[in-house]
């Protein structure tokens, strides 16, 4: 059985998309998969028990019954660091836990995939960072790496150097097309002189970047009050709250926005409607906009959201959504699994050989 | 006649949802209709056999009509203006609202709508209209209270109810309309359709209108500016200031436009623009009535010292100037006028004067060719017939043709001599102001009636390298682009200082050295705005020097700013600022106008002194050379205080060629070139920052 864990020098560098669509990869390949998140970092609630998504996904991709406290052991809560630190946690009882969970888990699998939690580091506190995880499973490591300027390279080094001989490769994901050229052409060659191997480059795609409106609306629990499309993708947003005319000229510069303001500043509503890069419009306090704006929205095409909070608690969450990059649905792991197949070496990574018993079904 | 004379004079009316209900809209308009129309009016309903005694037809196709005017339900209403479309009627009025001013399923109605009026080429008012009128047939298809009286003013408006307060009042007023329009949603025709047809029209004196948006501003000056070679276009628009523009969006959706471009587009279309209802009405009444002065020198002739005074500061605020007069004239009036009364303008014929005396006083001020109108001013007094004053001024401004306004100040004793004013066409006022105003606009309107426009210039430029270098910014993170995109300026003609972006240090010298003198070098990132705050602009570059300042530029910004994108560094010649004057071009993309040019004191004192002036391009060279005179700066470029003279007609190309560039392409957004510095020799266009749209390239 081969053992992968990936880990990241950031949170939201597209762990879970990688992980998940590694798992595509293997089970096309006729691999059975497994998968684990020792430490659940995505919280709901700083106390008890959360349900993470990414585990949740993992049991639909790969059709496992596996429960969900068995692939989530260890809820790395604020409450948990607390209580560790003053001393109520018992770090060889946890590396047992985890050890005898993954050892079930693995049971009769091809391929285990560990997903690391937020950072290469998190878990120190109890002796599970990702590199003590991984020497724990003997797993190979795959870091997740984030590129847009050369000073970045350092991380990655100290990483590698972290994680040792188990580093099966440097990972470079959503890397945007200016940066593109100049990583490949003269990271990459240097990174492979210091001897850390690099799995691929992956390029920035825009449907992995930002929210589509219509998840956007279901995420904020918005109502939707346009029949426009809600399939346009969002990455930053802009609030209105200033004066119609300076709005335009502020909304026209950018590309790929959701504009946040009041249900009440229809001159905003209209400024925001005539700019291009202006892809939906999320109105605060609850308030319908008058008919009028509705009505221009829809000959636009541009979505109007509601929601019932105020514009600071929206932008705080809508914000949060992009940022988090969640890996939500089988889509975003789809697409990733592409990216990996046109990026990287898949058959040199899962081990393609491992699942001997199968002729591979790879229809690319 | 016009396209759309048959709207306005239909032998037969077709109203499609007509019923004898009381209290809805489709017996309103059957009222109105049957009321006074000269034509035939046919109810369409499918539910009755007869409406109001007249004979009902079940569908559109069998009334025979040739206009339709629709007052079903939403939801049945775009069918009903289909059939109508399919029975060869060529006119609808769509009175129904529920449209795009209701929301998400209205406006996929309104587009429903759109596109079967295309199909048919119909002429359709609204929806979401009152309706219209016109008085040469006796004509009321709307569902508003009260008929227009006959007269000389067209009047359209976006707000239906201000139609029927407007009315209401006019008609106490006795002042008439040729035709009324309420444009509702304007979903096909709009202002510029119903300015086209007006012009047209022989029978209209005066264009009159209440707008809260202009939906296609530049077909809206072009159709303009040929309408007001000979019929006034008098506008009011609302949603002027911040709170009225929030107002205007949440009432139509309308975005509010800058009204730097709405002031500025109304200019150049020629159009009066009236600041408030009493404003339209003045000017429009005056235009309507009145003939229009060669000279915009005014006598003012009273009996009252303080209104005077009054008459004399409006004047001194509006476009007009106090005449002055010729000798004969001040002989005449010291002959005529008493010792104590005032023989130069304002015009004192002192409180005790006979008609007869005020009288004489006005002709011999008319008489004066120096005069190009006048004010008649008076307060009531015991020695002095009103109505007699009233007769003698009708008279002598027929006599002498020249426009006069009348302020005859008081209540009740001036009604009888208003009556006798008003039939001749002469509005009087209480306010000395307002007569002034009215004045003004007559005198604003005959420079507008013989004003020439000429075509703007085309130059000759590269088109496809200007389409390539916008093209950079599909691969960007946001729609700017600044300094890169310096070429574009050199494809339409626009200099620049000689220079390229590198991306190495050797580059950098290479560039340098094809350059004479030192170099200015500059960090070219879209993400840093404000290079100089961060070290990142070092001027008077040796050559010998450029390897490291690359090398410094590039650290500074990393360290500053590390997440910024950084394309390069400018290697740029030296532009002597102290020898020239920094001048700002550039275009804001107005959402109703389209291009709005900007010229200006550039540099740094753009946002201080705020010193600009503004067109809608495309431009003529006599517009922009008019900008490059209009700013309080201009006497800079001329060479202020023993400097030389800035090579103003470089200045007025590049205004020309940036104005081409901007009407080429409507995917640039907003572009500034600041400073475009003007020396004696020519110009230099030294910065560009543009916003691009990419979905329209």
């Amino acid at each position: 059985m081969n053992t992968l864990l990936v880990t990241s020098t950031h949170e939201s560098t597209g762990k879970t998309a990688v992980t998940l669509a590694l798992g595509l990869l293997a089970n096309e390949r006729g691999q059975s998969v497994g998968y684990m998140k020792p430490k659940g970092t995505r919280l709901q609630s700083n106390v008890g028990k959360t349900l993470d998504q990414d585990p949740m996904l993992a049991r639909e991709l790969f059709d496992t019954d596996a429960e969900m406290h068995q692939m989530e052991p260890i809820v790395y809560s604020p409450t948990f660091v607390e209580g560790a630190i003053r001393g109520r946690e018992q770090t060889d009882e946890l590396r047992e836990q985890v050890q005898s969970n993954f050892d079930d888990l693995a049971t009769g699998k091809d391929l285990m995939l560990v997903e690391g939690g937020g950072t290469l580091s998190t878990g120190g506190i109890v002796g599970l960072t990702d590199p003590q995880v991984a020497d724990l499973l003997d797993a190979q490591v795959v870091l997740v790496a984030d590129y847009t300027q050369p000073g970045d390279i350092d991380e990655v080094l100290a990483a590698a150097e972290d994680i040792g001989d188990r580093l099966a490769g440097v990972l470079f994901n959503r890397v945007a097309d200016t940066n593109y050229d100049e990583l490949e052409t003269d990271v990459v060659p240097f990174l492979e002189r210091r001897g850390v191997p690099v799995l691929g480059v992956l390029p920035r795609v825009q449907e992995l970047a930002g929210i589509t409106v219509e998840g956007l609306a279901s995420e904020l629990g918005a109502e939707v009050v346009t029949d426009a499309p809600t399939d346009a993708f969002v990455e930053r947003f802009l609030v209105g709250a200033m004066g119609g005319d300076e709005a335009l000229r502020y909304f026209r510069r950018t590309k790929d926005a959701a504009v946040i303001t009041g249900g009440d500043r229809s001159e905003i509503h209209t400024a925001a409607l005539e700019a291009p890069g202006v892809k939906c419009l999320i109105l605060t306090g609850g308030h319908r906009p008058p008919g009028a704006i509705v009505g221009k929205a829809e000959q636009k095409g541009i979505p109007v959201l509601l929601v019932n909070s105020d514009t600071l608690t929206a932008i705080e969450r809508a914000e949060d959504l992009v940022r988090g990059g969640r890996t939500r649905d089988e889509r975003t792991v789809e697409l990733m699994r592409e990216l990996l197949f046109d990026h990287t070496d898949v058959d040199a990574l899962i081990g393609a050989d491992e699942g001997a018993s199968s002729t591979g079904d790879n229809e690319e | 006649m016009g396209e759309l004379s048959e709207l306005f004079a239909p032998e037969t009316v077709a109203v499609v949802g007509a019923t004898e209900r009381e209290g809805s809209v489709g017996r309103a308009i059957m009222d109105n209709l049957v009321a006074d129309f000269d034509g035939t009016v046919v109810p369409v309903n499918p539910n009755y056999d007869e409406v109001l005694g007249i004979e009902c037809v079940s569908d559109v196709g069998a009334a025979d009509a040739d206009l339709a005017v629709v007052v079903v339900p939403p939801k049945i209403a775009v069918e009903a203006v289909r059939q109508a479309g399919e029975s060869g009627v060529r006119n609808v009025v769509v009175i129904t609202a529920g449209f795009g001013e209701t929301g998400s399923e209205g406006a996929a109605r309104e587009r429903e709508l759109r596109e079967v009026a295309q199909q048919y080429d119909l002429n359709l008012v609204g929806p979401n209209s009152l309706g219209i009128m016109s008085t040469g047939v006796d004509m009321n298809a709307t569902f508003g209270p009260d008929n227009a009286r006959p007269g000389g003013m067209s009047f359209m408006s976006q707000s239906g109810a201000f139609i029927t307060a407007v009315l209401d009042w006019a008609n106490d007023q006795d002042i008439g309309f040729r035709d009324v329009v309420s444009l509702g949603n304007k979903a096909v025709l709009d202002e510029a359709d119903f300015v086209r047809e007006w012009g047209d029209d022989p029978e209209t004196d005066v264009v009159i209108g209440y707008l809260e948006g202009i939906e296609e501003g530049r077909e809206f000056i072009d159709s303009a500016r040929e309408v007001t070679q000979d019929t006034p276009i008098v506008l009011v628009k609302s949603g002027r200031t911040d709170a009225g523009a929030q107002a205007a969006s949440s009432h139509t959706g309308t975005i509010a436009g800058s009204d730097e471009a709405y002031e500025t587009g109304l200019e150049q279309a020629g159009v009066i623009r009236a600041e408030s209802v009493q404003e339209l009405f003045d000017a429009a009444q005056m235009l309507g009535s009145q003939p229009l002065p060669e000279r915009d020198d005014v006598a003012i002739i009273t009996n009252a010292g303080g209104p005077g005074v009054m008459a004399t500061d409006a004047v001194g605020d509006s476009g007009l100037s106090m005449a002055s007069f010729s000798d004969a004239t001040l002989d005449a009036f010291s002959e005529k006028l008493p010792a104590e009364g005032n023989i130069y303008n304002p015009v004192d014929v002192v409180g005790d004067a006979s008609n007869e005396r005020f009288r004489n006083a006005l002709e011999i001020a008319l008489e004066d060719e120096n005069v190009g109108c006048a004010v008649v001013l008076s307060a009531p007094t015991a020695v002095l017939d009103y109505a007699q004053l009233a007769r003698d001024t009708v008279e002598l401004s027929e006599a002498y043709d020249k426009p006069v306004a009348a302020c005859f100040m008081g209540g009740e004793r001036v009604e009888p001599a208003a009556e006798v004013l008003k039939d001749a066409g002469i509005p009087n006022y209480f306010d000395p102001a307002r007569a002034v105003d009215s004045l003004d606009a007559l005198s604003e309107y005959a420079d507008i009636s013989t004003r020439e426009y000429d075509a703007p210039t085309a130059f000759d430029v590269d088109r496809e390298a200007a389409h390539d270098i916008l093209s950079a910014v599909k691969g960007r993170g946001d729609n700017r682009l600044g300094v890169e995109a310096m070429d574009l300026l050199d494809a339409y003609g626009i200099p620049t200082p000689e220079g390229d972006i590198v991306d190495a240090p050797t580059d950098a010298e290479d560039v340098a050295a094809r350059i004479d003198g030192d170099v200015v070098m500059k960090i070219v990132s879209p993400d840093i705005l404000h290079k100089s705050d961060i070290g990142g602009v070092k001027v008077g570059v040796s050559e010998a020097d450029v390897y490291d300042a690359y090398e410094d530029l590039i650290t500074r910004a990393r360290n500053y700013q590390p997440d910024a994108e950084i394309i390069g560094v400018q290697v740029q010649e030296m532009v002597d600022l102290d020898s020239g004057v920094e001048t700002i071009v550039g275009m804001n993309r107005d959402p109703q106008f389209g291009p709005l040019l900007l010229f200006g004191l550039g540099g740094i004192f753009v946002e201080i002194l705020e010193d600009t002036t503004f067109r809608v391009a495309p431009v003529a060279e006599s517009e922009a050379k008019a900008m490059t005179e209009e700013i309080d700066s201009a006497p800079l470029l001329r060479g202020a205080r023993g400097r030389d003279p800035a090579d103003v007609p470089a200045v007025v190309e590049t205004i020309q060629r940036l104005s081409q560039l901007v009407t080429d392409f409507p995917a640039i957004l907003e572009l500034d070139i600041n400073p475009l510095v003007a020396t004696p020799d020519g110009v230099q266009a030294v910065d560009v920052r543009l916003t691009v749209d990419p979905d329209q390239l």
